[in-house]
């Protein structure tokens, strides 16, 4: 208690120190102030004085140390404690990493994230192995960067963790401790630029076969080149909040995924690449079937295919290479008999290879197609025609016929008359008996006429 | 419907017996019922499939499990189907061969002119509708489109049913076009059933004869005047003959 008070007199001290300087130069140096105090302080602006003054809970950060106090040990290499496990656990931070990392620019102190160690000697680090200390330290990011711990708690790589899968990524994983490096440009927002080729390079130290996989594939090897357009790890497994992608609900959407950019006419005639690819595999049974249960029942186990069990899920190769591209037909071949184990050479092409049928690909499809487009509305239209003039002949002869009808069945025809909206079938029945009738005079002349003869 | 026009006539002569003709056989009947079946549970369990961005067929396909029950309720009407096709076409090639296979239902230039009166009295270019044999122009087109459909529909089908079989022989293209063949074609047969069947034989008027197996005296003399007039004729002819002989 009495180290904690003398703390106390020291930094109100400094405060008041600070007011009055402040005050001071209170026309010209009140700008500079605020941009060097901002770093000090946690990051809430205009609030800078009153919160370097420390509580008394030891989370908050005791900005009265120098990051020079620390570094006075840790920046000297050898500094290591032995931990439970045998393991040695490396205390040294290189200062210069530190300083050109983004929290050591913008001139973030170590206790800011170390808060409680700002005694000496240090209060007991309760660890036993390297991998507790890291995952343990997971917590210190959490505490300025709250919005992106919420959401990497609902990945794939928490999730792992839950089920004490230790090796499962956290913060410092990717981003390292104390090299953390600046990914987005702070006016813009957007991605830095060389750090789309960085990505790969984080998620491969873990998933090193896959990123093998990705580095050779269409994607990777644009990448490596340069390229800004392809995608990297991120744009389809997303950032913080990485789904698992085995589920039945990852693949049954992963065409979307594929088609964020497939679809991107401005993107896709830089390659000169299609940009029909989504909707010809919709339109096809294996994307009809696969789209319409990622609709209906998301979590089912669907045998269709979806993009990446033809085109390869990390090693996507353009469709021309000779090797695995589906444009050989012996590389389509084998990629349809992965299913249909029974395919043979014409098989293949009864899959439309995203081709839109046209009177140079597909022309059978195709003239199918327009047949029908001419045949139902000629040949049905035509007789729907043949059957409402038959309708209305029949209307017609009634109306004509009415007077004499009016003797001969007055019920009938008063019936008849009180059904103002007649429905068809009874206008149809009353041209038949007209018909009917016609075909009575007739038959009577005729019989008339046989007996003459 | 056709009771109304008999009425008059019935109440002048309570005591009049009515004759029929026989029309269809029993197996024709037969064939009639299972045509009915197994097209309708075709249709039905076939245009979910059509229509699958629709809420009302989500209804029905709503996991892969229920699509493989439908398939398999449509692959076993198929069945069906494709067992009355060919009991049908075997039974009509056999009198054929016979040479016993009546002619009635083969299309003939008379039918020609038969439609040709038809527009022009439905265009009241004549007063006289045509006169029908044993079956009308109408009742021909109905039967020989369905039978072409019924084929198409028969032999896409099992070409979507067995693509690998298939493309062993035939280019992959015929899988896509079967495809269309088989979804459009369903589409115009139904529409062509409902305009054209149900409007003849159910609203213009109740013809249940594929059912019943006969036509009534009255109904054959005024729909098929032709063939009520061979028939009747043939049995004055041969009562002359017998009345001559004894």
């Amino acid at each position: 208690m009495p180290i904690r008070r003398v703390t106390l007199y020291i930094l109100s001290g400094a405060v008041l120190l600070l007011f009055s300087l402040s005050m001071f130069f209170v026309t010209v140096a009140s700008a500079d102030h605020t941009k060097q105090g901002q770093p000090t302080a946690t990051p809430q602006p205009g609030g800078a004085t009153t919160q370097t003054a420390p509580s008394a809970k030891t989370s908050d950060p005791n900005l009265s140390i120098a990051n020079e106090v620390c570094l006075g040990c840790h920046g000297v290499p050898g500094e290591t404690i032995t931990l439970p496990s045998g393991e040695t656990w490396d205390l040294y931070v290189t200062p210069e990493m530190y300083q050109d990392s983004v929290h050591g620019q913008m001139g973030y102190a170590c206790v800011q994230c170390h808060t409680d160690v700002g005694e000496y000697p240090h209060p007991p680090f309760q660890a036993k192995d390297l991998r507790d200390v890291t995952l343990k330290m997971r917590e210190v990011c959490a505490r300025c960067h709250t919005r992106e711990s919420e959401l990497e708690l609902d990945s794939v790589h928490a999730a792992a963790r839950a089920e004490g899968v230790r090796e499962a990524a956290v913060c410092s994983d990717c981003h390292t401790a104390h090299e953390v490096r600046r990914l987005t440009d702070p006016n813009t927002h957007k991605m830095l630029p060389d750090v789309r080729q960085w990505i790969p390079e984080r998620c491969g130290l873990c998933h090193s076969q896959i990123y093998q996989e990705y580095a050779a594939s269409v994607h990777g090897s644009a990448l490596s080149e340069g390229n800004p357009d392809v995608p990297t790890c991120i744009d389809c497994h997303g950032v913080h909040n990485i789904e698992d992608p085995r589920t039945a609900y990852f693949r049954l959407r992963s065409p979307y995924i594929c088609a964020k950019c497939h679809t991107d006419s401005t993107l896709m005639s830089k390659y000169g690449l299609t940009t029909d690819v989504l909707n010809t595999y919709v339109d096809d049974f294996h994307g009809t079937t696969a789209v319409l249960f990622e609709k209906l029942s998301p979590d089912a186990q669907v045998n269709t295919p979806v993009c990446y069990d033809c085109h390869g899920v990390h090693d996507i190769s353009s469709t021309n290479d000779p090797a695995t591209g589906l444009k050989i037909k012996a590389n389509l071949l084998a990629r349809c008999q992965a299913c249909h184990p029974d395919a043979t050479t014409n098989f293949p092409t009864a899959w439309m290879s995203h081709y839109v049928p046209s009177p140079q690909v597909y022309p059978l499809v195709y003239y199918v197609n327009l047949f029908y487009k001419f045949f139902i509305p000629f040949t049905l239209g035509g007789m729907a025609l043949l059957v409402v003039l038959d309708v209305s002949r029949g209307l017609i002869n009634r109306r004509g016929k009415r007077p004499t009808q009016m003797t001969e069945e007055p019920d009938e025809t008063g019936q008849a008359m009180a059904e103002t909206d007649a429905s068809s079938a009874a206008d149809a029945a009353g041209e038949r008996s007209d018909r009917d009738e016609d075909q009575d005079a007739k038959t009577a002349s005729d019989e008339v006429e046989e007996k003459n003869g | 419907m056709s009771l109304r026009s008999e009425k008059p006539s019935v109440t002048d002569n309570p005591v009049k017996v009515v004759r029929s003709f026989p029309r269809f056989t029993l197996a024709q009947r037969w064939e009639h019922g299972i045509l009915i079946l197994s097209i309708m549970a075709l249709f039905f369990t076939g245009i979910p499939q059509k229509y699958q961005n629709t809420s009302w067929s989500q209804f029905i396909i709503s996991s892969p499990e229920r699509l493989e029950l439908l398939q398999q309720i449509h692959h076993l009407f198929a069945l069906l189907l494709i067992a009355e096709a060919v009991y049908h076409v075997g039974r009509g090639l056999y009198l054929l061969v016979r040479r016993r296979l009546p002619g009635d239902i083969f299309p003939i230039p008379q039918d020609f002119k038969d439609a040709w009166q038809m527009v022009k009295y439905l265009f009241f270019i004549t007063r006289q509708p045509p006169k029908f044999g044993k079956y009308s122009f109408e009742q021909k087109i109905t039967y020989w489109f369905l039978f072409l459909w019924i084929g198409i529909l028969i032999v896409s089908g099992i070409i979507l049913w067995y693509p690998i079989q298939i493309t062993k022989l035939l280019p992959g293209g015929v899988i896509p076009a079967a495809y269309l063949a088989h979804s459009n074609e369903a589409i115009v047969m139904a529409i062509f059933v409902v305009i054209w069947h149900f409007f003849h034989v159910h609203v213009q008027r109740l013809n249940l004869s594929i059912f019943t197996g006969s036509m009534s005296e009255e109904e054959m003399r005024q729909y098929h005047s032709l063939e009520y007039e061979r028939l009747t004729s043939a049995e004055t002819e041969d009562a002359a003959e017998s009345g001559g002989s004894a």
